[in-house]
């Protein structure tokens, strides 16, 4: 019984095809990435697990193909301070900051899927914890390049030099 | 009770000996951000009772930001702007304070979350809320979103 029931839109749209608002469609060739590097920051080690988890579950999700996920090891940056604030120059006191990172790489993206994949991931960063990326293009071999020089120089005949 | 009130004290400071300037980048720490023990009257929540080395360990962090990592800058000025808002929201909420401000910068946004007791009624708190953002977004210039928990009484960990 359709009596009581509202319109949705796709009844009320079948004249016209559905056009998301959000979504752009444009005629340039997109730029083809070989490799996208990230590489994540952080203080804290469950901080990064966790969110190691959630980039690689989200590039699976969207169907990138994640090459490997590197850890380097951290680095500590210790310094060494007086203890006290006058003298007693033998008594110090050590600080140090360590820093553990998260190498993600991801391969064969196009530049659309780049950007939504970053965006995402971009945004759900959480505090404390800083990102690099490094994006390596693929391009074509400029026309210059292409064939070998001695292809298409014109033959030249061999003339023996007679001393 | 006097005493027990000054000892739960949100900002706990270095106890100078005898110099009233520090110059030098020393900080005794032997003394520092530790409570003393006392005769067992002191209740001290968990964030008190563990000195700074359990941070990372049985610790986290109260400030949250990317100005301390390898090759990132800013980690002067995010210590500067901490200590403003710790004192800020010391004075804001006064006597309500019943742990340490958690301050978390994501991108431009700061999040400041805090821990309240129910002392004044909701109305009141609502203003407070309204009036501590707006005044921080115009004064850092980022947007400041205040984040209020109440709870029922200090949750105190350890007596000492």
């Amino acid at each position: 019984n359709l009596m009581g029931a509202r319109l949705s839109g796709s009844y009320g749209d079948t004249q016209e095809p559905k056009t998301n608002p959000l979504v752009s469609i444009s005629d340039e060739p997109e730029t083809l990435y070989k490799r996208l590097s990230i590489l994540i920051k952080g203080h804290d080690k469950a901080v990064l697990d966790s969110y190691e988890y959630f980039a690689v579950l989200a590039a699976k999700e969207l169907g990138i193909s994640v090459e490997k996920v590197d850890k380097p090891p951290k680095t500590i940056e210790r310094f060494t301070l007086l203890k006290s604030v006058h003298i007693y120059k033998k008594h110090r006191v050590q600080y140090e900051m360590r820093t553990h990172y998260m190498c993600l790489e991801l391969k064969y993206l196009t530049s659309s899927t780049a950007a939504v994949y970053l965006e995402y991931v971009q945004r759900n960063l959480p505090e404390g914890v800083a990102m690099e990326v490094k994006k390596t293009k693929i391009e074509k071999i400029p026309e210059h390049i292409r064939k070998p020089v001695w292809d298409t120089l014109p033959q030249v005949e061999e003339t023996e030099v007679k001393s | 009770m006097a005493a027990a009130a000054r000892a739960l004290r949100v900002l706990p400071r270095v106890p100078s000996a005898t110099r009233q300037l520090h110059t030098t980048p020393a900080c005794l720490k032997t003394r520092a951000a530790r409570v003393r023990v006392g005769k067992g009257d002191k209740l001290v929540t968990y964030e008190q009772a563990h000195p700074p080395h359990h941070i990372g360990h049985r610790k986290g962090w109260l400030s949250l930001h990317t100005g301390n990592l390898c090759g990132e800058a800013g980690a002067a000025q995010r210590a500067v702007e901490d200590a403003f808002l710790r004192r800020f929201l010391y004075g804001t909420f006064p006597g309500l304070l019943a742990d340490e401000v958690v301050l978390k910068r994501r991108g431009n946004l700061l999040v400041i979350c805090a821990l309240l007791g129910r002392a004044l009624p909701p109305h009141k708190l609502y203003f407070l809320l309204g009036y501590t953002e707006t005044l921080l977004s115009h004064f850092y210039k980022c947007p400041v979103r205040l984040e209020l928990q109440t709870v029922p009484a200090r949750v105190p960990y350890k007596c000492l």
